[in-house]
């Protein structure tokens, strides 16, 4: 993020401000899923505002995951190595984003 | 600083953060903790669309880790969870709250700390406790 200092700042904190009732959500959920059968499980995520939460929780919190481990590295790697390591940052954020928007799709259709 | 026995030359930058000098206040311990439950969730964020990859191949994928999460130890890995969670969203308040300019005096900023950590705590208990009776174990 050298010379984006400002706009990491920025997306990190707007990120946060749509994660708070996202998770909220997700930890409402959990609890009201506990002990779920898989069809019950199957049912729940598959009604359109479930889903549409779910969606936008995989994608905001790739997103907000991906700056925050992007300081990490700016913090902690050596200057020679972070342009490698924010590579790999980007590749597994971006592939759990796609594992769980692929299977959020085959479980509620 | 005559009696300073490195020269200039060899000294190391140090690690931050500073571990072994610092003492510890509740707002350094939260300020850790925050960064700590990020990479936690970071990992248990990948961990959890590995699950919802498992579970979206069949309900063969998804019965072994509910029977995992009844367990004390499956207990204890969404007691970990939950609190990662709470403890970044509501540390994140507080760090929202700094952005507008507010809640940065010391006295405050300890307060909301302890605040951070015994709301995640107690919220964490409650929601699990809650999970855990909800699925009749």
């Amino acid at each position: 993020m050298t010379h984006k200092g400002t706009a990491g700042f920025i997306a990190q904190r707007a990120s946060a401000v749509l994660l708070l009732p996202l998770v909220a959500w997700f930890l409402y959920g959990a609890v009201a899923n506990a002990g779920a059968s898989f069809e019950e499980m199957r049912a729940w995520i598959g009604a359109p505002f479930n889903a549409a939460m779910m969606g936008l929780l995989i994608l905001v919190g790739g997103f907000h995951m991906r700056i925050g481990m992007n300081e990490i590295i700016d913090d902690y790697a050596d200057k020679g190595f972070r342009g490698v390591f924010k590579l790999l940052n980007l590749f597994a954020c971006l592939g759990a984003a796609a594992l769980g928007v692929w299977s959020l799709y085959v479980l509620s259709s | 600083m005559a009696s300073d026995p490195a020269p200039a030359k060899s000294m190391s930058r140090p690690l931050s953060p500073h571990l072994g000098i610092w003492r510890w206040t509740a707002t350094m311990a939260a300020s850790i903790t925050h960064r700590a439950t990020g990479l936690a969730l970071y990992a248990g964020t990948i961990l959890l669309a590995a699950w919802a990859f498992a579970a979206s191949r069949g309900e063969a994928f998804f019965a072994p880790v509910g029977a995992f999460l009844a367990s004390p130890f499956g207990t204890l890995i969404l007691f970990g969870y939950a609190f990662a969670l709470l403890f970044h969203s509501i540390n994140g308040l507080r760090h929202l709250y700094w952005d507008m300019g507010r809640g940065l005096g010391v006295k405050t900023a300890r307060m909301t700390a302890w605040y951070a950590f015994a709301a995640s705590i107690l919220l964490a208990v409650a929601i699990v406790a809650a999970g855990v009776s909800a699925r009749g174990g």
